[in-house]
């Protein structure tokens, strides 16, 4: 009986430290972020935020290296950023991946940013063609749309365009971010994978 | 019967009664989901108060007979075991349990099925051949699509040009005819204010129609599990407003969706994304 008793206690020890080892872990996760950087600038007394990601058709490393991605400057996939409310935040995205096209084209305009518009290589555009985008980043809450002009889909390794546009933070909260192009290579209608999981093509915005 | 078992019942059968008319005057006083916004929305309200005043009553007396059975045949404790006592069928309860029982559903069935009678035509009706909008007027429903995608909904207003926004306005006092549709897996537009709720489903269109009758800002949202955003694919701007002010809207979306006019396809109650280009 004791020793019954005994392996019984030892056993619901085990495996209390194993739930608690997982427990601990996953609400000690911090998701990869992508650092933030304060201008000294100020726009009608808004303070200025710069924000800066690498779209890639494979992030080529880690758990998932034929998935798409945002990449933050480190270059690992990264979704997560901060940005102080009412701030005007200015986006620069190095958009490296080729097109696959939108399912709906109509985020394929501009919408959101301030002027409704955005610079592709310096050249203010507020639409592309729909065909011709690799991705979105799109603040469904704020309606805050851009889509992301593709590379050639022969371009050389590191071809990039450089897409930039401006939104003015909205009040504190946490707002999701997507892309909208179905760019989860491999999966039903495009949908899954890094489009299904956080840290890839889904993010969140944390205004504080 | 014991007097102190007609006692019990005198007594259980007068919290039955005080309870059954509190509750129903209660039900019938109070405002009732999902309220007076649409005229959809208004008979879905009377619906659910009907059925309300006339469920609450047969409710309280199912909890009535229960307390009533625990205190008329409790035994105390000094009272020793006591033998069950045989159990005789009464007639007379049988009798008007299942009478008012037969009564009360069948008419149910018939208030229901009238109500859905009276219905808005083609409201949860598949019509995916009906025919392409014609150009409004005041007496004509104003058609508008709404489009689901993982993960926000975006509206089409044939009537004006085929744009396409990420908010849904709507004209006080108008027939709308919503055309739900999906381009990705099934998703449901929910409209709870103005009672509409409705499957999006890829390559159907499902058509519901509502007037909406008080202007103000509501909440739509998904309410078919759809994937990773599916808890955040709501939104809390969609907006009933005057005539005028919906023209001046129209006219914003308009002179904003110019860039990507050329772009949108022909209006179509169904859209056809082909699936194979993409994912591959």
């Amino acid at each position: 009986m004791g020793l019954r008793a005994s392996i019984v206690g030892i056993c619901t020890i085990i495996a209390g430290v194993i739930v608690g080892f997982f427990v601990t872990q996953y609400m000690g996760h911090t998701p990869p972020t992508v650092t933030v950087s304060m201008s000294a600038n100020t726009v009608e007394g808004r303070p200025v935020v710069d924000v800066s990601f690498t779209t890639v058709g494979s992030v080529g490393s880690g758990l998932h290296p034929n998935w798409v991605a945002y990449l933050n400057a480190d270059g690992n996939p990264a979704t997560y950023f901060h940005v102080p409310a009412g701030s005007v935040v200015r986006m620069t995205i190095n958009q490296q991946d080729s097109a696959t096209g939108l399912r709906n084209p109509y985020f394929a305009l501009v919408r959101g940013t301030v002027g409704n518009e955005m610079t592709v290589n310096k050249k203010v555009m507020t639409s592309i063609n729909p065909d011709d985008s690799a991705h979105t980043f799109t603040i469904p809450d704020i309606g805050v749309s851009v889509p992301l002009l593709g590379v050639a889909s022969n371009a050389p390794s590191g071809a990039q365009n450089v897409v930039q546009f401006e939104f003015i933070a909205p009040a504190a909260g946490t707002y999701r971010w997507q892309c909208f192009v179905p760019c989860g290579a491999g999966t039903l209608y495009g949908n899954g994978g890094p489009m299904q999981t956080l840290g890839y093509m889904a993010g969140e915005m944390v205004v504080s | 019967m014991t007097d102190k078992r007609r006692r019990y019942i005198r007594m259980f059968a007068l919290v039955w009664f005080i309870l059954a008319v509190a509750g129903d005057i209660g039900l019938a006083l109070g405002p009732t989901p999902p309220f007076t916004a649409s005229d959809l929305a208004s008979s879905q309200s009377t619906v659910i108060k009907v059925l309300s005043v006339i469920a609450w009553p047969v409710f309280s007396a199912v909890l009535a007979v229960i307390a009533f059975t625990l205190f008329a045949n409790r035994v105390a404790p000094h009272e020793g075991d006591v033998p069950p006592r045989e159990l005789r069928g009464d007639s007379r309860p049988q009798i008007a349990w299942i009478t008012a029982s037969i009564v009360i559903v069948l008419s149910l069935a018939v208030y229901g099925t009238v109500a859905l009678a009276n219905d808005q035509p083609g409201a949860g009706i598949s019509t995916a051949s009906a025919s392409l909008p014609q150009p409004a007027s005041a007496s004509d429903p104003l058609e508008v699509q709404v489009i689901a995608q993982q993960w926000w909904f975006t509206y089409r207003y044939p009537t004006y040009g085929g744009i396409e926004t990420p908010q849904l306005v709507l004209p006080v006092g108008q027939k709308i005819q919503f055309h739900v549709t999906s381009l990705d897996v099934v998703h449901s537009f929910w409209f709870y204010a103005l009672g509409v709720k409705a499957d999006a489903v890829p390559l159907n269109d499902n058509v519901f129609t509502a007037t909406p009758s008080q202007t103000g800002t509501y909440r739509v949202q998904c309410s078919e599990l759809c994937g990773l955003w599916h808890g955040n694919m709501n939104a809390d701007d969609a907006m009933v407003v005057s005539s005028s002010d919906f023209s001046n809207w129209i006219q914003q979306q308009q002179a904003m969706d110019a860039p990507i006019l050329k772009y949108l396809p022909a209006y179509s109650h169904t859209y056809a994304p082909n699936p194979l280009s993409y994912g591959s």
